[in-house]
């Protein structure tokens, strides 16, 4: 019996794997493709999810010997010609900032993009595999997925998990002929949202302040393009968990395309040397 | 930080409630006559607790009719924090200088009660304190002379402020030699 | 949940507190004034733990006053700031600390705009705009975009609109509304918003 094996018997079965998988020998070879969930292993104790969060949640235990690293500034928002996706890049455990250089919009299909914000390990692995979902589903049915079947695997897949642990919050944006240019916010409670303009991750607030005032439905593409680094300029600025580079997308009928990596040391300088803005700051 | 006939003091600008900057502008070294400390730690406290040593170092020229020299700075402070060994400042205090009389550098830090570190090479203290060391380790070399004393010190500060969530957002150096301070505000990363 | 923003301008000092007051789970009171006014440029905003913001700022209010009374000088708005922090900070070693969230706006010697925040611990800043509680975290942003040094106070309330606005739109509870109060030359007024 291999390892994997011992441990397939000893992991824990999301609903969904329960329901179509009572009759499946505990062979891992035989796992289910189209099972929605992998399996993960969990420890072999009473309360695993108790004994998770002890040892994770700085909030709870600031001592915790694991730190998931959090703090962000994502947002995304829909106009006149299609989605602005604009994100930070740092990364921290703690005070400690353990990377400037994280990508925090996740290709998951030429058309598709999803944001990260909360646990980063957990917004990689889901939406690179609902990336594995999407391409599966084309292959079904001969048909690209839309927005809202893309955002609704992610959801019930995380809501699966509800309660254990998992901490992401994200959104899933797309342009599809049947729904032109959509949004849905996501996260691990097991929310859905579909919507014009969100902000998510510690530096959200900062993000609304500047967006919401600046925001038309009419704005072209540059005036778009700049107000997300904008805004995400401003959450960089006074949210000590945000800030490193910001990374610029915008989504079209013909998919995503990349507007670049904008350093925010240099940035801010120039920002406000254009704008007279931040006057608060000496330089 | 020591150097040859000199030593530097540098800090950060920012003021924050937890992951909320609110100032830029808020400067954690103060100057006794020709004494430097440098207070990290509750904000408030940094403010009380330099307003206490103004007058103590007032009040201590004064009687003696000359400025605090370093080593009785250190001392000063010292029994100061461990006065309030039961009810504390929550401060990690530096103090640089170099003695008026024997020309030479003098650097120490405190825990929070009242501890002396005494260093022949550098200090550190704050929430960057970790960055400090490896950065202060690697860069550090003896005998500096003020120019390059400045450069070393602020690639130290900068850099570990870089790498400290809760750090940045402007920066002060002093470059204290015998007859001369030079203070410098150094441009830095606002994020 | 209170709001209380303050915004430096071009000779006068604009101060916003919110009109709610809310207890538990009600709103006991829709036009709450959440300041008191020290002397003529002198303008003291509070917030916190109720009982104590109002117990706190009417002493600050009755030490200020009775300073002018015994030597016949009113107190500039630098020392009044430093009065109050060093009021907090020895309370915060007392027994029963208040916990009142401050911010002081004001004519230093009736001609220079002064304005500073100094919360419970006795941190205190002199900074050219700033908030207390959630109200930061929206209106922050907003004020580095668009506050230039030394603008005119219609430009100040204009901004303050905008911030208005936005909390209206973000904040989870509704706060009634701003009172708005101006200090400038003539001493404190309010301002219709």
């Amino acid at each position: 019996m291999s390892i994997n094996d011992i441990s397939y018997r000893f992991s824990h079965k999301s609903q969904l794997d329960q329901n179509n998988n009572d009759e499946l020998p505990l062979n891992i070879n035989n796992f289910n493709l189209n099972s929605l969930a992998p399996s993960i292993s969990i420890p072999p104790i009473s309360q695993p999810t108790d004994f998770l969060r002890a040892h994770t949640d700085d909030d709870i235990n600031p001592d915790c010997n694991i730190k998931i690293a959090h703090g962000t500034t994502t947002l995304a928002f829909r106009f006149k010609e299609g989605i602005i996706v604009a994100v930070d890049s740092r990364a921290t455990a703690g005070n400690w900032i353990a990377s400037q250089t994280v990508k925090k919009v996740i290709e998951i299909n030429p058309m598709l993009l999803g944001t990260m914000a909360g646990g980063a390990a957990d917004c990689q692995y889901w939406e690179t595999w609902l990336g594995t979902q999407c391409r599966l589903h084309e292959l079904r049915n001969k048909e690209r997925i839309s927005v809202c079947a893309a955002s609704k695997i992610l959801s019930n897949l995380v809501y699966n998990y509800k309660g254990m642990g998992l901490s992401m919050g994200t959104m899933i944006c797309g342009f599809t002929p049947k729904e032109g240019p959509t949004i849905y916010y996501v996260d691990s409670d097991g929310t859905r949202l579909k919507g014009d303009l969100f902000c998510v991750g510690s530096g959200q607030t900062f993000a609304y302040g500047v967006l919401d005032s600046n925001y038309k439905w009419d704005l072209t593409v540059d005036e778009a393009l700049y107000l997300g680094k904008r805004s995400i300029l401003a959450a960089a600025h006074r949210d000590a968990f945000s800030g490193g580079s910001i990374n610029l997308f915008h989504v079209t009928e013909n998919g995503w395309v990349f507007h670049g990596n904008h350093d925010v040391g240099p940035l801010f300088w120039e920002i406000k040397e254009a704008e007279g803005s931040f006057n608060n700051v000496n330089s | 930080m020591v150097g040859k006939d000199c030593v530097a003091i540098a800090c950060d600008l920012r003021l924050g409630s937890q992951s909320l900057g609110v100032s830029n502008n808020f400067e954690k070294v103060f100057q006794y006559g020709h004494v430097f400390m440098g207070l990290t730690g509750l904000a408030s406290d940094v403010l009380t607790v330099h307003e206490n040593f103004r007058m103590k170092t007032n009040l201590y020229k004064m009687r003696e009719e000359r400025e605090i020299e370093p080593e009785s700075m250190a001392n000063l402070v010292s029994t100061s924090l461990y006065e309030k060994r039961f009810g504390p400042w929550f401060v990690g205090p530096i103090v640089a200088g170099i003695n008026s009389k024997s020309g030479k550098p003098f650097v120490c830090a405190f825990d929070f009660i009242g501890c002396i570190d005494y260093a022949k090479d550098f200090v550190v203290s704050g929430t960057a304190a970790d960055q400090l060391y490896g950065m202060c380790e690697g860069l550090y070399e003896p005998n500096l002379e003020p120019e390059d004393l400045f450069e070393t010190i602020s690639q130290a500060l900068l850099n570990a402020a870089d790498r400290d969530a809760l750090s940045g957002w402007g920066a002060v150096v002093y470059v204290i030699t015998k007859d001369k301070v030079t203070k410098r505000y150094l441009k830095s990363r606002q994020d | 949940m209170d709001i209380i923003l303050g915004i430096r301008v071009k000779d006068s000092v604009i101060v916003a507190t919110s009109k709610a007051f809310t207890r538990g789970i009600s709103i006991l009171k829709d036009n709450d004034d959440k300041t008191r006014t020290l002397n003529q440029f002198n303008l003291l905003a509070f917030t916190g733990d109720s009982g104590d913001t109002t117990q706190f700022a009417e002493y600050i209010q009755a030490n200020i006053q009775l300073f002018s009374m015994r030597e016949n000088t009113e107190m500039d708005s630098k020392s009044i700031a430093s009065y109050i922090r060093q009021q907090l900070a020895s309370s915060l070693r007392s027994r029963k600390p208040y916990q009142v969230q401050i911010m002081l706006g004001g004519l230093n010697k009736g001609i220079e705009p002064f304005l500073t925040i100094i919360d419970y611990l006795g941190t205190r800043t002199d900074l050219p705009y700033c908030a207390h509680g959630y109200a930061a975290f929206y209106t922050m942003s907003l004020l580095d975009h668009h506050y230039k040094e030394n603008m005119s106070l219609e430009d100040g309330l204009r901004i303050l609109k905008l911030c208005h606005e936005e909390l209206d739109k973000r904040m989870p509870v509704d706060f009634k509304g701003l009172n708005v109060k101006v200090i400038d030359k003539d001493g404190v007024r309010d301002v219709e918003f």
